[in-house]
This record gives C-alpha cells, sequence and structure tokens, in this order.
C-alpha cells in the first residue's frame, strides 16, 4: 500500500470501534438498558481511572503478574530444553512426538482440577496450569526452529572440535533464535489468558478473582472496567508487536 | 526403536500408555488424597458414561460446542475471504479484530452472563467468539494467498467478481481455511470447558467440579480423562475430515501450537 | 490496414485484430515513486498472426500483455480487439500463464472443462470436446489426475487445453515455456506450433529468448529494458510449417537469431534504474 493508501486505511479500521463506542453511549444515554446493566463509556473509563490509583487494586494486579511470569519462565526453560533434546537426540524425539500429539488437542484447562487437587488453591496450582498451556508453543518453536537450522552451521562447528551437546547450545539454538523468540511471544499472551482464567475459576485474589466478583454482585462497572484494562493491555501487547497475529498491510 | 516409531497409531498409544503407567506409580508413591491412582479413575469413567444424566451434561455440552462452532465458521469464512480480496474490507475489520484477539473470550463470560442470563445463549455466544477469530484470520490468509493468475485465467472465461469468490477463492483457500477451523475447533472445545467451570450450571465443567466440590477425587480425574479423550477425538476425526477435503492439496507443515 | 507475410511469402493485407495505441502503463510502488513499467508503445496484430514479444526480465512485455487481455488498465493509450476496446478480461483473449495457473482443486478434465461450463456447453458435449483437445496435448488418459500429480511439462499442456477449450480468437501467452526445462520446452513448442497449424488463431508470445521468439512467429517486437520501448518489429520470413531439425541448421535462421541479439545488446536510452534495479 502506497502511503495515502495505508492512512485511508486506518481510517477506515477505527470506525468500527468508534462506531461500537457510540452505539455504547447512545444506548447508555437513551435509558434503553438501565444504568446498573450497562453504565455510559465514561463512567466506566473514570472507574477504572480510580481503581488504578488504589493500592488494593494494584496488589491483585501485582498476584497476578506475579503468577503469570514465573509460570511463563518456567514454560520458557522446559519447553527450550525439551525442543533442543528433541533436535538433538533421535530417540528423545521418539518419545515426544507422540506425548505431544496426545496432549496437544486436550485443553489444558481440564487439568486444572487436578493441579488444584495436587498442589492447592494458591499460586502454585495456577502456575503449574500456565506452565502446562505456554511449554507446548515453545517447545514445538523450538524443535521446529532448531530442526530447520542449516546443517552446515553445525557442520562447521563440529568441523572445530565442538562437542554435539555444546554445539546444540551455543549454536543451533541461537541459530533458530527467531523461531524461538516466535513461540515465546505465543506463549506469554496464552500466559496471559490462562492466568486470568484460571483465577476466574477459583481464586481469592488475583484480576481474574475480582472479575468475578464483580459479576457476580452486580458490579456492572468493575466488570467492564476491568475488561477494558484486559483489552488494553491486549492492545498494547500487539502494538509492541509481540504477536505474529493479524499481520498489518505490508 | 525406529521400527516401533514407524508403525502407525503406535507410538501414540505407547505413549498414552507411558502417561497412565507414570501416572500410576507417581500416585501410588505420593499416596496423597488429591491424586488417585490412574486405575481408579479409569474405573470410574464407565460409571459416568453409564450415568444418564452426566451423559446428558456430556450431550449439552457437545451440543453448545457445536452449533457455536458452525456458526462460528459460517460466519466467519466469509468476512475472512472479503478481507483477503478487499485491502478496505481488511482495513476495516483488522484493528478491532486485532484488539479482540488477545482477550480469551471465557474471560467475558461474566459480562454476557449479566446480559443474556445463565443459559446456553452465553455459553454458545462465547464458543462461537472464540471460533470466529482463528477461522477469518486463516481464511484471510488463505484468501490473500490466492494466485492472482488463477483469478485472471477465471476471469477470461467469464466468471464474475461474485463467482470468482465462491468458486475460486474459497476452494484455493480452502486448505488454510482448514487449518483454521482445526484452530477453531480447540478453542471451541477449550472455551466450552472454561466457561463451564466459570459458570456451572451444566455441562462437563460442572460435572468436574461438582466433584471437586464433593472430594469424589475419582470422578474429577476421570473426566479429566473423559475430556481429553474427546478433545483427542474431535481432533483425529477433524484431521481425517480435513485431508480428504483436501487430498489435492500440496503438502504443507502447520505449526500446531497450542493455543486457549 | 497491415502488410503481412502470408504462408507462401506474398503480401497480404487485412484489418488489425488486435490494435494497441501509444500505450504506457505507470505503477504505483511502496515507496511512493511511481514506476513506468511501458512507454508509448503502439503495434498492430493481423488475424491469424503470431506474434513474439521479446525483451530483457522485467522490461514491461507482459504488463503489455496483461493491459490486451484486459486484466491491468492502461495508464494513457488504448487497446481495440476486433474494433471494441477492451475494458476487461473476456472469453475471445484467452491467456496462458508461465505458472499454469491451473485449479488445484480439480482434476485435468475438470479444469480444462471449466470455461465450457462457464459457456453453459452441456455436459455430454463438453466432455467429448475436451478429450479430443487432451488427444491434441498428448495427455489422453490423464483426465482424473491432479494438477499436483503432474509434471511441469504436463501441467502447461492441461493450462494450453484448458485455455483453448473456450475457443478464444486470440492467445495470450506468457512465457508459457518458462518454467521448464529446455528438453520440454522444445517439445512444447513443437507441439504448439502444430497445434497453431490446425487453429489458425491470433497469437501474442512474451519471451525473453531470441531463439524462440524466431523459431515460432511470424514477427518478432523487440522491447528495450525498462521502461520498455517498441524498439523494433522484425518480420520473420521463413516458411511454415517448421521444423526445428532444419531450422537450427538454416543460414537465414541463424542470421535472425544473430540479428535480433545483437539488436538487443545495443545501448538504448535507458532511464537510470529505480529502487536499485
Amino acid at each position: 500500500m502506497t502511503r495515502s493508501d495505508r492512512s485511508v486505511g486506518t481510517l477506515i479500521g477505527i470506525i468500527p470501534i468508534a462506531l461500537i463506542i457510540g452505539v455504547w453511549q447512545a444506548i447508555a444515554a437513551s435509558g434503553l438498558a438501565p444504568p446498573s446493566l450497562l453504565p455510559a463509556p465514561a463512567a466506566v473509563f473514570a472507574r477504572l481511572v480510580q481503581q488504578l490509583g488504589s493500592p488494593a487494586y494494584l496488589d491483585h494486579v501485582a498476584t497476578t503478574l506475579f503468577r503469570l511470569f514465573t509460570g511463563f519462565a518456567i514454560a520458557v526453560v522446559i519447553g527450550v530444553t525439551i525442543g533442543l533434546a528433541a533436535t538433538g537426540s533421535r530417540a528423545v524425539e521418539g518419545v515426544v512426538r507422540p506425548l505431544v500429539r496426545v496432549l496437544a488437542p486436550v485443553p489444558k484447562i481440564a487439568l486444572y482440577p487436578a493441579f488444584i487437587l495436587t498442589l492447592g488453591f494458591e499460586n502454585a496450582s495456577k502456575i503449574a496450569l500456565v506452565v502446562a498451556d505456554a511449554a507446548f508453543p515453545i517447545l514445538l518453536a523450538t524443535h521446529q526452529g532448531t530442526s530447520a537450522v542449516e546443517p552446515k552451521l553445525a557442520w562447521s562447528a563440529r568441523a572445530a572440535g565442538t562437542s554435539p551437546l555444546l554445539c546444540l547450545v551455543t549454536v543451533v539454538l541461537p541459530a533458530a533464535l527467531p523461531s524461538v523468540l516466535t513461540g515465546c511471544r505465543i506463549a506469554l499472551v496464552i500466559s496471559c489468558i490462562v492466568v486470568f482464567l484460571a483465577e476466574m475459576i477459583t481464586s481469592t485474589d488475583g484480576l481474574g478473582h475480582l472479575l468475578v466478583r464483580a459479576s457476580r454482585s452486580f458490579q456492572t462497572i468493575d466488570t467492564i472496567s476491568l475488561l477494558g484494562l484486559l483489552l488494553n493491555v491486549g492492545f498494547n501487547a500487539l502494538r509492541a508487536r509481540l504477536l505474529i497475529g493479524f499481520p498489518e498491510e505490508r | 526403536m525406529e521400527r516401533l516409531a514407524s508403525i502407525p497409531g503406535l507410538p501414540p498409544i505407547l505413549a498414552c500408555a507411558g502417561l497412565l503407567a507414570t501416572w500410576e506409580i507417581a500416585a501410588r508413591l505420593l499416596a496423597i488424597d488429591g491424586l488417585p491412582p490412574a486405575s481408579a479413575a479409569l474405573a470410574q469413567v464407565p460409571a459416568i458414561l453409564g450415568d444418564p444424566e452426566a451423559l446428558l451434561n456430556i450431550a449439552a455440552s457437545l451440543r453448545r460446542m457445536a452449533v457455536g462452532f458452525a456458526l462460528g465458521v459460517a460466519f466467519a469464512v466469509p468476512i475472512g475471504l472479503m478481507m483477503g480480496r478487499s485491502q478496505y474490507v481488511a482495513a476495516f475489520f483488522n484493528p478491532l479484530l486485532m484488539i479482540i484477539y488477545p482477550v480469551p473470550k471465557a474471560a467475558l463470560m461474566p459480562i454476557i452472563m449479566l446480559w443474556l442470563g445463565v443459559g446456553d445463549a452465553s455459553k454458545t455466544l462465547v464458543i462461537f467468539l472464540g471460533v470466529t477469530l482463528p477461522v477469518i484470520y486463516h481464511s484471510y490468509q488463505g484468501a490473500r494467498a490466492v494466485e492472482e493468475r488463477m483469478l485472471w485465467s477465471a476471469a477470461a472465461m467469464g466468471m464474475g467478481p461474485l463467482a470468482r469468490l465462491t468458486h475460486i477463492v474459497l476452494p484455493a483457500a480452502l486448505p488454510e481455511i482448514l487449518v483454521g477451523c482445526r484452530t477453531g475447533l480447540v478453542l471451541a472445545l477449550i472455551t466450552m470447558v472454561t466457561s463451564e467451570m466459570i459458570t456451572r450450571q451444566t455441562g462437563v465443567g460442572n460435572i468436574l467440579f461438582n466433584s471437586l466440590d464433593m472430594a469424589q477425587y475419582d470422578t474429577v480425574y476421570a473426566m479429566i480423562v473423559i475430556i481429553g479423550g474427546l478433545g483427542f477425538a474431535l481432533d483425529a476425526a477433524f484431521e481425517a475430515l480435513r485431508s480428504r477435503l483436501v487430498r489435492w492439496a500440496e503438502p504443507s507443515h502447520d505449526l500446531v501450537v497450542g493455543t486457549t | 490496414m497491415l502488410v503481412v507475410p502470408s504462408r507462401d511469402g506474398a503480401a497480404v493485407t487485412s484489418t488489425a485484430k488486435i490494435a494497441i495505441e501509444a500505450v504506457s502503463k505507470t505503477f504505483e510502488t511502496k515507496r511512493g515513486r511511481p514506476h513506468l513499467a511501458i512507454s508509448d508503445i503502439s503495434l498492430q496484430v493481423a488475424e491469424g498472426e503470431f506474434v513474439s514479444v521479446l525483451g530483457p526480465s522485467g522490461c514491461g512485455k507482459s504488463t503489455l500483455l496483461y493491459i490486451v487481455g484486459g486484466f491491468v488498465a492502461p495508464s494513457t493509450g488504448s487497446v481495440t480487439v476486433s474494433g471494441q476496446p477492451v475494458t476487461g478480461p473476456g472469453p475471445d483473449r484467452g491467456p496462458v500463464f508461465q505458472e499454469f495457473a491451473l485449479f488445484p482443486w480439480k482434476t485435468v478434465l475438470g479444469n480444462v472443462m471449466y470455461g465450457l461450463k462457464q459457456q453453459g456447453v452441456a455436459k455430454a458435449e463438453a466432455q467429448s470436446r475436451v478429450r479430443e483437445l487432451l488427444a491434441m496435448v498428448h495427455l489422453s488418459g490423464f483426465e482424473n489426475f491432479y494438477p499436483k500429480e503432474l509434471s511441469g511439462g504436463m501441467k502447461q499442456r492441461v493450462a494450453i487445453a484448458r485455455t483453448l477449450a473456450y475457443e478464444p480468437s486470440i492467445l495470450l501467452m506468457d512465457e508459457p515455456f518458462g518454467a521448464l526445462d529446455a528438453h520440454t520446452r522444445t517439445r512444447l513448442q513443437n507441439d504448439l506450433l502444430a497445434i497453431w497449424e490446425r487453429r489458425r488463431k491470433t497469437v501474442l508470445f512474451v519471451t525473453h529468448s531470441v531463439e524462440e521468439a524466431v523459431f515460432l512467429s511470424d514477427r518478432v517486437v523487440v522491447i528495450t529494458r525498462s521502461p520498455g520501448r517498441l524498439k523494433e518489429i522484425i518480420p520473420i520470413a521463413l516458411a511454415r510449417p517448421r521444423d526445428r531439425a532444419t531450422l537450427l541448421l538454416d543460414r537465414r535462421y541463424q542470421d535472425y537469431v544473430v540479428g535480433i541479439e545483437r539488436l538487443m545488446d545495443e545501448p538504448g536510452e535507458e532511464e537510470p534504474a529505480e529502487d536499485g534495479g
């Protein structure tokens, strides 16, 4: 697209979002829906700002983030290690491949009750769920990425005297870094999603829990503002190009 | 070992067996209430499948999933195709979709429940939303990648633009669309289970947490096995259907990345 | 009015089948600087003529073909076919592309029949016409194969049969043998001429191979390097039907090839390459 096409494109893209906010405002203002069910956009935004200032709220945010990043970090370690090992060893690959085939279509969220039963209702079970969900994309991306590395790179290192293991870690893995990072980015988004969901299902703290509590007591404003926060985070994540999602027009 | 690996179907079965064996051993070693041995859990599976009420729940879940999936695909494919062929349609939908994409659709359950109540409608809607996104994305990608010269050949034969969209773009993009559908199916299952866990009422998620609340741990694990089995069976069935539908296509390597 | 060499060498006049008048095409590029692909080309092609458009890669010759086909609109100038201005694609101008552009989800039979189905021809008749065409391109027996199961040469035969099926009066061929190995290419060149002799269509044939152009055509239109301008038109006065083995040893054929190659090597008024070439 040329420059002018791109700005036209951006303008067109804003239309549906503006339309939705406009319709939202209109419905709220007209009184078609009771304000308890559908508060005005301005009220929601104001509440969000208010909450972001409260320390209790920020505590919940911190809890959620802790679970998220701990789980993600563990998933990275496990995923990269197993993925790399599967590339380096036919035996490992032979074991890993069918395991992944069996486990991949299983909704890991179904394992959540098992994690609760074995690890308790607190952080550990949620972190375990994050690991279970996030490890797969990282594992797959690492394995596929390292398998696709030009063999001649490894041959050069081996000819210079590098051991197979060292070669794998210091040559093949860095060469596959773009792939691995892509997998990590997908896994990060999945981690965000999963930790939120787990908190919604059973929790006494964290953002997901707040969302459920707000809706159960019909505090719609809180509900929507939390969702708005989630949307905003998600949007920023994309803005920073953390995702390979919908590509922009090139 | 390699000869074993080359027998089709055997490796996954061995993997399952390995997992079950590991579970059994770990459970006996750890000997905690929260982790019953695999044998005890598996013994519960026929009990669940034989219980009419449980079956009704499972059937309800599957029904919601099927409806949500079908509606999602019917809605998403045309939009994705049009986005792929018109940069204006694409520009219109892209930002909106990019914002919605990272939101777990199951997280919308509370607010949808406020508006639509706790019945089937809200759960089906959430599944519908979860399915549409990957299907739109892959339909979009598939439509974009359709060879221009193929469309020109069809135009030279006298085909109009709408006919080209349905008779050329759609079949040409079908392999990619079906990849999106496969992802959508996985997401439908996950969204279904998650939304039922959040809202309870009926369905597999409900059975799961009911048994949890009532400390029927064997049942909990049995349900997990059933859900896992459902996921595997659905995926395998879809894969078989997909390869039949697009047997004319050049093979491609899909990165099957787990999604939520 | 147009003077063309006829099959026996005597001059014959006829009205133009394709009339290209002062056609230019400018493309918008990503960086915003417009790229002039072809500049001010005028050309007339008579009915039943085989004309090659010859030039180096990137000189815009394919663009010219697409404009005649109605797939791309010219920036300036106009194209008239059989007296009617070109406004879009149509079954009177059948394309054959280098990348084959077959419909991968249809069998060979399905592909070749496609145009006939579009025109509403009854199934039985369509099938019999298709079998006849497949025999002509030496692909009898392959009706139920999918494109992915065919070699490059076979795919191109299917593409040619598919276009011939809906009987366009003009064939627009865009480097059709460019993606094939040399041996397959010569076989298909011979086959193309054999088919053409049977059904004398007007052919506009784009290529970058001098030998191919001389071997196949009645006239060779030489286009300069980008932006493509008409350099020269060379009538090829070699008798038909043309046999490759004989022609390769024919002095006049060799003179044509050497002469045109020299022509193409001449430094022209070239604009500096844009975007690094």
